[in-house]
C-alpha cells in the first residue's frame, strides 16, 4: 500500500465504579483461590452503574477526535468493533450509526464488524486502513467499541477461570498520512472449526428463549486445544517477512488482558521481555474485549517504551478462532 | 479503487416450501387500512408468496448458497482468502459476538481465509461489505478471491414488515476475484443516515418481555411515524446522491447504465423509484417481487442472478445495484459487463 495511515489519538471511557475479582467470583458463586488469582492476574475490573454503551462510547470519540483535533463533520468512516450484545440486535441495530448522530458526523458512513473477540478490532483496524487507502475521497476513520458484560457473566468460565471481563468503550482515530504509529500491515487467519469456541449460545435463533444460554461461553478443552500462541508467532513470522522488519526489531508487544498466564504464554513465544508487553492495565481493568488493545496503547505511549520510528505489534488469538497481528511504526 | 475486481459468480438459495402472502396476512395481523389514497398494503403490495425455511437454519440457507456459488464458478474453496458474511437480520447465534463466517468457512473447507461479518448497513449490507471487500482487495495482493453471502431466516410470523414489505427466508453468495476481466466492479458507494438508526430494530433478549411467548423480541419493530416523517422526505433523495457519487467515482454517466437491480418491496416502491428517475420499468427487475418479494440484503444478488438468467443483462451493460437499507443507509454499485 503507498499510503501510509496512522493512529493519530486514542481514548477509552471507563466506567467509575470499580469491583474486585475477589468479590466477582464469590457473586457468580464461582471458586476462587489462590492458585485461580495468580493464573488470571486480575485485581479488580470497570463495571457499568446505568451507564448505556453508546453513552460511553460517545464519550470517548469525542475525546479522540478533540485529541486528534478532528473536525466531526469532515469525519469520512466510523467503524464498530464491538464484540458484546448492543442496545438492539445486531446486525439488525449497529451502535455506529447512533453514534453518528450523537457526534453529528453527518458526512460519515458506517461499518461495523462480528466475530473473533478482540481480534475484531484487529479486523476494524485493517479494514479501515484498506479503506483510507484505496479510497481517494476517505482521509480519516473512527474505531470505536463499547462492551458491557451480560449480568452475571463476569467470569468467563466459572468452572475453570479464563478471564474476568470488565466494561468500556474504545475509540481510535486514523488519518490518512499520519506521521506516526502507522500501520504497517496486519495478518489475520481464522479457523473455522473454532468458531464456536467462545460465543453466546442463546438469544437468538438456534435457542431463542432459554436464559441461562443468553451467556458468553467457553469450551475450556477446545479452548485449551486450539493451538493459539503457535498461530500467532507463524503469521508474524509472516508478517515480518513480508515487511522485512526483522523480529529483533520489535520493541513492544499491544497484548488482550485476558490473564496473566495467557500474556505470558505469548511473551515467552515471542520472545519478549515483561518490560515489552503491559500487565498493568489487565491488574486493573481485566479484559475489555478490543478495547485491551486502546487502554494498553494509550499506556505504552505514555510509559515512552516504545521511541519515534521504532516497531510495535498488536496481536490477539481471538481465543482461537480468528488470529490477528498488526505491525505499527511510532 | 481501480484493482480491476469482478463478480466471477453469484448464487441463491431459496428453501423450497413456499406460503401465500394471503395467508401470512392472516397470521400476522396486518393492518387493513390504506397507506395513502391510492395505495392498499395488502392489495397493492404485488407479492404473491414468499419462501419459509421452516426447519433450515439460516446458516444452512448461506452454506447452501455458498457450495452453489463455489460449483457455480468452479472456485476451490482453498482459494478464498477473504470470506464475508453480510446478513442483515440475526442469525442462530448473537451478534456481534459471534457470525456465520466461521461456520462456513468450516464447512466449505476454506483454510486458507480470515473469515468476518459486516453488521451494519440493513439492505444496503451487501454494498457496505462490497466495499470492504474491494478495499481489502485493492490494497493487499495477499487478498485474491473473496466469498461474500448471506443467510436470512426471519422468526415465525415476522414476514410482514409493514408498511414496507413481506419477507422471503433464503440464502445468497457471491465469489469476487481480481484480475477478473469480467463483470468487474467500477464503484461502490454507502451512505448513512445516523440520525434514523432507530426507524427498523429488533429489541432482542435483554429486553424481552418475560411475559412474551410469541418471541416479539425477536420480531423487526418499526418505528412507522418516524419512518413516514423522517425517511420518506429523504429517501429518493438520498438514492439519487449515492447513485450519483458511484458514477462520478466510475467517470460515467447515468445515461450509461443499461440496466437496474433495485428491491423487491413493493409495487409502489418500484414505480417510485422509477418515476423519480425517469428509468424506464423495462430496465429495472422487477419481476422478482411476485415470485418471492423481498430477502432483504439478498434482494441484490437474488435479483442480479435472474436478470442476468433471464437475458436482461447483457454483454457490455453497465449495471446499478441500487438500495435503501433499514431505513437508514443507502448503497449503489456499477459493475461493467
Amino acid at each position: 500500500m503507498e499510503t501510509q495511515v496512522g493512529i493519530t489519538a486514542a481514548a477509552v471511557k471507563l466506567p467509575a465504579r470499580k469491583l474486585t475479582a475477589a468479590s466477582l467470583f464469590q457473586e457468580e458463586q464461582a471458586p476462587f483461590n489462590s492458585n485461580v488469582a495468580t493464573f488470571l492476574g486480575i485485581e479488580k475490573v470497570p463495571i457499568c452503574d446505568g451507564e448505556s454503551a453508546s453513552t460511553m462510547a460517545l464519550v470517548a470519540c469525542q475525546e479522540a477526535l478533540q485529541r486528534a483535533e478532528l473536525d466531526v463533520a469532515q469525519l469520512d468512516v466510523i467503524v464498530d468493533y464491538s464484540i458484546l450484545p448492543q442496545e438492539y440486535l445486531v446486525p439488525a441495530w449497529n451502535m455506529s450509526n447512533k453514534l453518528q448522530h450523537d457526534l453529528g458526523a453527518k458526512k460519515a458512513f458506517t461499518v461495523g464488524f462480528s466475530g473473533g473477540g478482540a481480534t475484531n478490532f484487529l479486523v476494524a483496524l485493517s479494514s479501515a486502513v484498506a479503506l483510507l487507502g484505496t479510497n481517494e475521497q476517505l482521509t480519516n476513520a473512527l474505531l470505536v467499541a463499547a462492551d458491557i458484560t451480560i449480568p452475571g457473566n463476569r467470569i468467563l468460565n466459572p468452572a475453570d477461570p479464563v478471564s474476568v471481563l470488565g466494561d468500556s468503550a474504545g475509540a481510535v482515530v486514523l488519518k490518512k498520512g499520519a506521521a506516526g504509529s502507522v500501520v504497517i500491515d496486519t495478518e489475520l487467519h481464522s479457523d473455522g472449526s473454532y468458531h464456536d469456541v467462545c460465543y453466546i449460545p442463546g438469544g437468538a435463533l438456534a435457542n431463542p428463549d432459554d436464559p441461562d444460554l443468553y451467556r458468553m461461553a467457553l469450551d475450556k478443552k477446545r479452548f485449551d486445544k486450539a493451538p493459539k500462541i503457535e498461530t500467532l508467532n507463524a503469521m508474524l513470522g509472516t508478517l515480518l517477512d513480508r515487511t522485512g522488519v526483522k523480529r529483533g526489531d520489535v520493541v513492544f508487544a499491544l497484548y488482550p488482558n485476558l490473564s496473566r498466564e495467557d500474556q505470558q504464554q505469548f511473551a515467552d513465544a515471542m520472545g519478549f521481555g515483561s518490560h515489552q508487553i503491559n500487565g498493568d492495565n489487565r491488574e486493573s481493568h481485566g479484559h475489555l474485549q478490543g478495547t485491551d488493545f486502546v487502554a494498553n496503547y494509550l499506556s505504552m505511549i505514555e510509559s515512552g517504551a516504545v521511541g519515534k520510528g521504532q516497531y510495535f505489534l498488536a496481536a490477539s488469538h481471538g481465543m482461537g478462532f480468528l488470529a490477528g497481528v498488526s505491525l505499527l511504526r511510532l | 479503487m481501480n484493482a480491476r475486481i469482478g463478480i466471477v459468480g453469484a448464487n441463491y438459495y431459496l428453501p423450497p416450501k413456499r406460503k401465500a402472502v394471503a395467508d401470512i396476512f392472516r397470521d400476522e395481523q396486518v393492518p387493513a387500512e390504506p397507506l395513502a389514497a391510492n395505495v392498499d398494503f395488502q392489495r397493492d403490495i404485488g407479492i404473491e408468496a414468499v419462501h419459509m425455511a421452516n426447519e433450515e437454519t439460516a446458516t444452512s440457507l448461506a452454506l447452501n448458497a455458498s457450495r452453489g456459488v463455489l460449483e457455480k464458478t468452479g472456485t476451490d474453496p482453498a482459494e478464498i482468502d477473504l470470506i464475508i458474511d453480510f446478513t442483515s437480520i440475526p442469525e442462530d447465534y448473537i451478534a456481534p459476538t459471534w457470525s456465520a463466517a466461521g461456520i462456513v468457512q468450516k464447512e466449505i473447507g476454506a483454510r486458507n481465509a480470515f473469515a468476518t461479518a459486516v453488521n451494519t448497513g440493513g439492505c444496503a449490507s451487501y454494498h457496505t461489505a462490497l466495499k470492504v471487500a474491494c478495499s481489502l482487495m485493492a490494497a493487499n495482493d495477499r487478498y485474491r478471491t473473496a466469498l461474500l453471502f448471506a443467510g436470512d431466516k426471519v422468526p415465525e410470523f415476522n414476514h410482514t414488515y409493514y408498511p414496507i414489505t413481506v419477507i422471503c427466508d433464503g440464502g445468497s453468495a457471491v465469489i469476487l476475484k481480481k484480475g477478473n476481466e469480467r463483470q468487474q466492479i467500477l464503484a461502490v458507494e454507502v451512505a448513512t443516515l445516523g440520525k434514523l438508526h432507530d426507524v427498523w430494530y429488533i429489541p432482542g433478549f435483554h429486553r424481552r418481555n418475560p411475559v412474551d411467548t410469541d418471541r416479539k423480541w425477536l420480531h423487526m419493530t418499526a418505528d412507522i411515524p418516524k419512518f413516514n416523517h423522517e425517511v420518506i422526505p429523504v429517501n429518493l433523495f438520498m438514492f439519487r446522491k449515492i447513485m450519483r457519487q458511484a458514477l462520478s467515482s466510475a467517470g460515467r454517466k447515468q445515461q450509461e447504465v443499461s440496466y437496474y437491480i433495485y428491491p423487491t418491496f413493493s409495487t409502489w416502491d418500484q414505480k417510485a423509484f422509477c418515476q423519480a428517475f425517469m428509468i424506464e420499468p423495462e430496465k429495472v427487475f422487477t419481476d422478482g417481487l411476485k415470485r418471492h418479494g423481498h430477502l432483504q440484503e439478498t434482494d441484490m444478488v437474488l435479483d442480479y442472478v435472474d436478470a442476468i438468467a433471464e437475458g436482461h443483462v447483457k454483454d457490455g451493460d453497465l449495471v446499478m445495484l441500487t438500495t435503501n437499507g433499514a431505513g437508514f443507509s443507502w448503497g449503489a454499485a456499477l459493475i461493467q459487463h
